[in-house]
């Protein structure tokens, strides 16, 4: 059996996935809401690439950072316009839940009468990709080379942001506890806006680099959103590196494993979700902190402190 | 001519007011979950297509043995067959329709049952999670396997029960009768049930349940029972569907019609049955009449698919309401009790009472 495929899909698919999951990570570990309406900043970022791409005829990188922006404003609007009245008012956790489910149908209805009026309903941005080089079986091309760099460039960014910068402080602070860091001076609405506006922008590229990758339809969010979140979950919710690691699981563990269920046991390949809603499901009821609960150090220091006495 | 005019109008309303009375078993079983118990099953969907798999596959796997039917289980020839024998052995067809509500329904607990396990260990919102996800799971399986109702084709020949009346009309409207006389008994059920000692222990375990079991209430017994009947209850819902529309198909289940049920909920009041009743009736009518074949009925046209804009106002709706109302039409009321009934009827106002008290605490 030929590996060289599935290792290249879980490769990208593990980054795109990943690079989704980070914002989800940052606005449920600030605010604890569980945000079903991320998924529709993945199609929003897409749409906005593939169309900016093949009918304005920009290159990927222009139409990649109006896709940021594109998704980040939807994202800050999401937050002023319906999440943060409701906290405002003393809503239960659940209730933001529901109202992101509802902004969710909302913007994916809107965009599907958009696309069905312009025939864009299946869409993929024609960039400009060239196989540079193999990798087994599996070609190399320059998507590949936006999507790994892109991803790895965020987690350091967003890691060095959240360890050695005063609003990152902050907003780990407000992870922590938002009262006691509003108390401390931490101007909480402020950053929540530049939260929601990054979260919302990492996560329109990963759509735009998807729209590139494969072709997209407005329910693109939706098909990716349990990716998203048994990355996101994998990670415990609150770690950066620990999202990367759920990302790349999900990625590996659905492509690998139906490449594998398909070839010795002839399962289709339509139950590829299925295997992330196992993930999914099996951390939550077996260790819901996730990667984030795991703490290494803290176990290795333990084993040498033993080995010593 | 003037009874003519009027039969023309006979399809309309069978079909909204049978819709109706199976959103309203599912609204109201959703209801009981999630209004008095707490419970987030937002995987509701998913204990509707358990029933309506089950009334599929039992009624055409029983009539093709006991009719020889040697056609395959998902052809067309099969399910013609099977429509035939149907409407002529009525004592068959009727039997089939009652165990398929049985044992639809004791599938669906068994299920909410299964269900339960994650719901008295996981967070609520990281439960209501997992609970959407599991609802597009059974989907996938379904739409992808022969054996349960024929993959992507969907399994048909499923006959009404009272296909043995030869007037279509006459049919459609005793069936609608069955349908809401089962509507009847369900939502006579959960008032009982949510008046009923139980009831408040229901609502004590939503809104406190350390306190509860502090005052030695079992806790995830309560929460397993609330799981399986109200899973057992959106199954009947199933059932009724398949029967109604003489088939089912995977893809009917998607997540959107969980949405749905729950904004009937939503908008009409938590943890309040006649809210449910008024919420079911709104969004049933937005359901049917922003359907391409209702506008066109109206002479309305547009260059989309027009059960796009009915998700938008489902969207709005859940937003809405969230935000300005999230008590809902009508709001959830005291708990009835017969302290409560006493204080009504008696001279002494609880509620006088209770303002005075109010107002001398203002002072």
């Amino acid at each position: 059996m030929d590996l060289s495929v599935p290792l290249m899909n879980s490769l990208t698919l593990g980054s795109l996935y990943t690079l989704m999951a980070l914002g989800l990570t940052m606005s449920f570990s600030v605010t604890k809401i569980a945000n079903f309406a991320h998924a529709e900043l993945v199609t929003v970022g897409g749409y906005v690439t593939a169309l900016l791409v093949n009918w304005m005829g920009y290159g990927l990188g222009e139409s990649l950072i109006a896709a940021f922006f594109a998704s980040a404003l939807l994202a800050v609007a999401m937050d002023e316009g319906v999440f943060k009245p409701m906290i405002k008012r003393g809503s239960k956790p659940l209730f933001l839940l529901v109202a992101s489910i509802g902004i969710g149908l909302l913007v994916r209805y809107i965009l599907f009468i958009y696309a069905d009026l312009n025939a864009v309903i299946t869409v993929q941005a024609k960039a400009n990709v060239q196989l540079i080089g193999r990798f087994g079986r599996a070609g190399i091309t320059t998507i590949h080379l936006w999507v790994f760099p892109i991803t790895i460039a965020s987690v350091v960014l967003l890691h060095l942001m959240f360890h050695y910068t005063k609003p990152g402080k902050a907003l780990r602070a407000m992870a922590d506890n938002e009262d006691l860091a509003r108390v401390s001076g931490v101007k909480i609405y402020t950053l929540r806006r530049l939260m929601w506006f990054i979260a919302g922008g990492i996560t329109g590229i990963a759509g735009g680099l998807w729209s590139a990758y494969s072709v997209i339809t407005p329910e693109i969010g939706w098909y990716a959103l349990l990716r998203i979140f048994a990355a996101s979950i994998l990670g415990g919710l609150v770690s950066f590196w620990g999202t990367i690691a759920g990302g790349l699981i999900v990625g590996f563990a659905e492509n690998f494993g139906i490449t594998f269920m398909n070839t010795y046991f002839h399962v289709s390949t339509a139950y590829r979700p299925l295997i992330s809603f196992v993930i999914l499901v099996i951390v939550l009821l077996l260790k819901p902190t996730g990667f984030a609960g795991i703490d290494v150090i803290g176990w290795i220091k333990e084993k040498m402190s033993k080995g010593g006495e | 001519m003037q009874v003519e005019f009027l039969l023309s109008y006979i399809p309309i309303f069978t079909s909204f007011v049978v819709l109706f009375a199976i959103y309203l078993i599912a609204a109201l079983s959703l209801n009981m979950e999630y209004g008095y118990g707490g419970i987030p099953n937002f995987g509701h969907v998913f204990f509707i297509s358990v029933g309506a798999y089950m009334a599929g596959v039992l009624t055409a796997r029983v009539v093709d043995y006991i009719a020889g039917i040697k056609a395959g289980y998902c052809s067309g020839q099969a399910s013609v067959l099977r429509t035939e024998y149907l409407s002529s052995h009525p004592a068959e067809a009727i039997g089939l329709f009652v165990a398929s509500l049985v044992l639809g329904a004791f599938v669906g607990g068994l299920f909410g049952y299964a269900a339960s396990y994650p719901a008295l260990r996981l967070k609520e919102d990281f439960l209501a999670i997992t609970l959407i996800f599991i609802g597009d799971m059974g989907r996938i399986i379904a739409r992808n396997e022969e054996g349960i109702v024929c993959a992507l084709t969907g399994l048909t020949g499923i006959a009404n029960p009272l296909s043995f009346i030869k007037d279509v009309h006459m049919r459609s409207l005793a069936y609608t009768v069955v349908v809401v006389a089962f509507a009847v008994l369900a939502y006579v059920y959960v008032q009982r049930l949510a008046k009923s000692p139980f009831g408040r222990l229901l609502k004590s375990v939503r809104d406190d349940d350390l306190a509860a079991m502090a005052l030695g209430k079992v806790v995830p017994r309560v929460r397993g029972e609330v799981m399986i009947i109200g899973s057992a209850l959106a199954a009947i819902a199933g059932v009724l569907r398949t029967f109604y529309i003489q088939g089912v198909v995977a893809d009917d289940f998607q997540p959107l019609i969980t949405f749905l049920i729950l904004t009937m909920v939503i908008l009409g009041g938590m943890a309040n049955n006649k809210g449910v009743i008024v919420g079911t009736l709104i969004m049933t009518a937005l359901d049917q009449f922003i359907s391409p074949s209702f506008l066109s009925l109206l002479g309305i046209r547009v260059e989309f698919d027009v059960t796009y804009m009915k998700y938008i106002i489902i969207g709005l709706i859940i937003i809405l309401v969230l935000m300005f109302r999230p008590q809902g039409a009508i709001p959830e009321g005291p708990v009835e009790t017969p302290a409560l009934e006493l204080s009504k009827s008696s001279e002494w106002d609880v509620g006088e009472e209770l303002k005075m008290e109010e107002e001398a605490s203002k002072k």
